[in-house]
């Protein structure tokens, strides 16, 4: 019993790690049909940003916190506007492959200013104690985590909602040249897409540097490849689907990591996919994709 | 199909040159830098089969590659190497030895397998999700290779492969491989796949069935990844799980992108382009003394040029150097 609540636990909070990014992708990509491949770089930025307020002793959690998010939404919105301007309007293939390029431009200008090799950043170490609840020790990282993306998504529902730079956004995604019509600035809907982007891969940031502990130019990599894997499982560009796609994944894979044999520790990742990928072949387009038949004006 | 034989055999005649040149002028290093070129433009022309016809980005060509190295590798190493090298390897895997034509045969054979069971994954989803799938299908099997040391070595060096190829093999593989992309691209089945990928619904109205053609495309693309990867491990005698991962993905993928998807031209163009290019570059990285200024090494150079290469290519001229154009479009008339 106890065994099983730590193990939903471990689920909730990787699908949730899965679902903040997979929805910082979701939303670049329903508005612009941009595959953002850079967007693991917004958590390396992040994670490097610790590690010079390390460099500053500016040791308070607060700061540390606020500067990590500040600089990976600063990032994204430089993004946009250095490297993504020039094939805003271009096809997908276009937008992904430059988004690639950005992507290793980046990882190696780490590489290049920084370092290769990982660098410790122990300034977010104070989030991890357990709970005990009852008979069950709860880790407090994951409590946050969970919390944090239900307020995140609730927050992200409302502005969509309720606002009307968030309703310029909605409807942006099914129609942009009409929102512009009305007298809405693209500029303005594309920065605060990728502004909310950057802020999604920040707070994620925080999670992985907390349990990581280091900071490495490939950091980014894995979670994002997952929160890819995540968003074409959902549907690309459904923002539920992505948020169904990440919690999903998270229990794919704790129940690989649980399931599997010791000696086959190696090959979760590949089982979790390999998994998807069935899932694939019932649904090509993913589970919540739009039911739009191929020929339609998008 | 006429002008595509005249394309393909100017281009052969460009190859055949190059490698000329290579044999009676390079020294040992640039020997192996311009056989690895060609090891790259095999690559960089199975990549083409598949994304440039079907306009597909593909991201795990890489793995099929070590897919084939790998299986020629263990048909092909003597049972006294691998007894040394593979003591554990199940299935009798070393027990045998075969000659390095069977080897390969059996190895082009599995890569195609494997690639026809992905395949049949991939050809279903939308541009954007096939992508997404065969970069999940490159960390696959890539940990594949680095988790069952006992067959593959991990990163470890697989040694011992007999080097039975030189530079003029892979010069003429090269050049049967360049006629054989170039006549599918002008094939029936290539020009219905150039159709379905600039309008997918028009072709399928028209009869083309694009499930089908993608796969043929993706396995005929997987087949030559795995003869390019037999050429390396046959050349380099050595092999290893690193060279079949993201570097190698992202080389070739700039030096396609570069010359241009759409065409063979661009493709061999790009590949030459890189190949000669990066090695200037990489004698950048390592801070050699420039104009009496000494440079600092700065490792990662390589990394931002490639990035550089893909992000200017994709928002000045996304068609590539050649767009839609062939070599032979220079010299015929339309």
């Amino acid at each position: 019993m106890e065994y099983l609540a730590q193990q939903m636990m471990n689920a909730f909070a990787f699908g949730a790690e899965y679902a903040l990014l997979a929805l910082g992708l979701a939303i670049v990509f329903s508005i612009m049909g941009l595959v953002n491949f850079a967007h693991g770089e917004m958590i390396a930025v992040g994670g490097y940003s610790m590690v010079a307020m390390a460099a500053l002793s500016l040791g308070n959690p607060m700061i540390v916190i606020g500067f990590a998010l500040l600089a990976a939404v600063v990032a994204s919105v430089t993004l946009e506007r250095v490297a993504f301007r020039p094939v805003r309007y271009a096809d997908p293939t276009t937008g992904l492959l430059t988004a690639f390029g950005v992507s290793i431009i980046l990882q190696n200008l780490f590489l290049l200013l920084v370092s290769p090799r990982p660098i410790a950043v122990t300034s977010l170490y104070f989030l991890e104690w357990s709970i005990p609840i009852g008979m069950v020790s709860i880790s407090s990282l994951q409590l946050f985590e969970a919390l944090t993306t239900i307020i995140v998504i609730v927050a992200l529902m409302l502005f969509l909602r309720q606002t009307s730079l968030g309703l310029a956004m909605r409807a942006a995604a099914l129609d942009f040249e009409m929102v512009r019509l009305t007298g809405i600035r693209a500029n303005r809907v594309f920065a605060m897409a990728f502004m909310i982007s950057g802020m999604l891969a920040g707070i994620a940031c925080i999670f992985i540097m907390a349990r990581r502990g280091s900071v490495d130019p490939h950091l980014g990599f894995d979670p994002v490849l997952k929160a890819f894997v995540a968003c074409v499982v959902g549907g690309f560009g459904s923002l539920p689907g992505a948020v169904l796609g990440g919690f999903l994944l998270g229990v794919v894979e704790v129940a690989m990591l649980v399931l599997l044999p010791q000696s086959l520790g190696g090959m979760t990742d590949a089982f979790v996919f390999g998994i998807i990928a069935l899932v694939l072949v019932w649904r090509p387009n993913g589970i919540l994709a739009a039911r739009a038949e191929k020929g339609d004006k998008q | 199909m006429n002008r595509g034989l005249v394309g393909a055999s100017l281009l052969a005649l460009v190859l055949v040159i190059i490698g000329v040149v290579a044999a009676y002028f390079g020294t040992r290093y640039q020997l192996r830098l311009v056989y690895s070129a060609y090891v790259n433009l095999l690559v960089v022309l199975g990549l083409q089969v598949f994304m440039g016809n079907a306009r597909v980005t593909n991201l795990s060509h890489s793995a099929f590659m070590g897919i084939g190295a790998y299986a020629a590798a263990i048909c092909v190493t003597p049972q006294n190497i691998k007894a040394i090298s593979l003591p554990d390897a199940p299935w009798g895997l070393n027990t045998f030895a075969l000659d390095p034509v069977t080897s390969a045969l059996i190895a082009i054979a599995v890569t195609g397998l494997i690639a026809f069971l992905v395949g049949i994954v991939i050809v279903r989803l939308s541009g954007i999700g096939a992508t997404i799938v065969s970069l999940a299908v490159l960390v696959i099997i890539h940990s594949l290779f680095l988790y069952r040391t006992d067959i593959f070595k991990g990163n470890q060096a697989f040694f011992g492969i007999p080097q039975v190829f030189s530079l003029t093999s892979v010069v003429i593989l090269a050049v049967i491989v360049v006629f054989a992309t170039r006549l599918f691209r002008e094939s029936r089945w290539g020009i219905a796949l150039r159709a379905s990928a600039d309008d997918e619904v028009g072709a399928s109205t028209m009869g083309v069935n694009i499930y089908r053609l993608r796969l043929i495309a993706w396995v005929m693309s997987g087949v030559l990844l795995a003869i390019a990867g037999i050429a390396y491990a046959y050349y380099l005698g050595t092999i290893s799980a690193r060279p079949f991962y993201f570097n190698h993905v992202f080389l070739t993928l700039a030096m396609l992108i570069l010359g241009g998807m759409r065409t063979i031209t661009g493709a061999v163009l790009g590949c030459f382009l890189i190949s000669f290019g990066l090695e200037w570059v990489r004698w950048l990285e390592t801070g050699p003394l420039l104009l009496g200024i000494d440079l600092p090494e700065a490792l990662g150079l390589s990394g931002i040029a490639l990035g550089a290469v893909i992000v200017l290519t994709m928002a000045l001229r996304p068609g590539g150097i050649m767009g839609e154009r062939e070599i032979e479009d220079f010299i015929l008339k339309s």
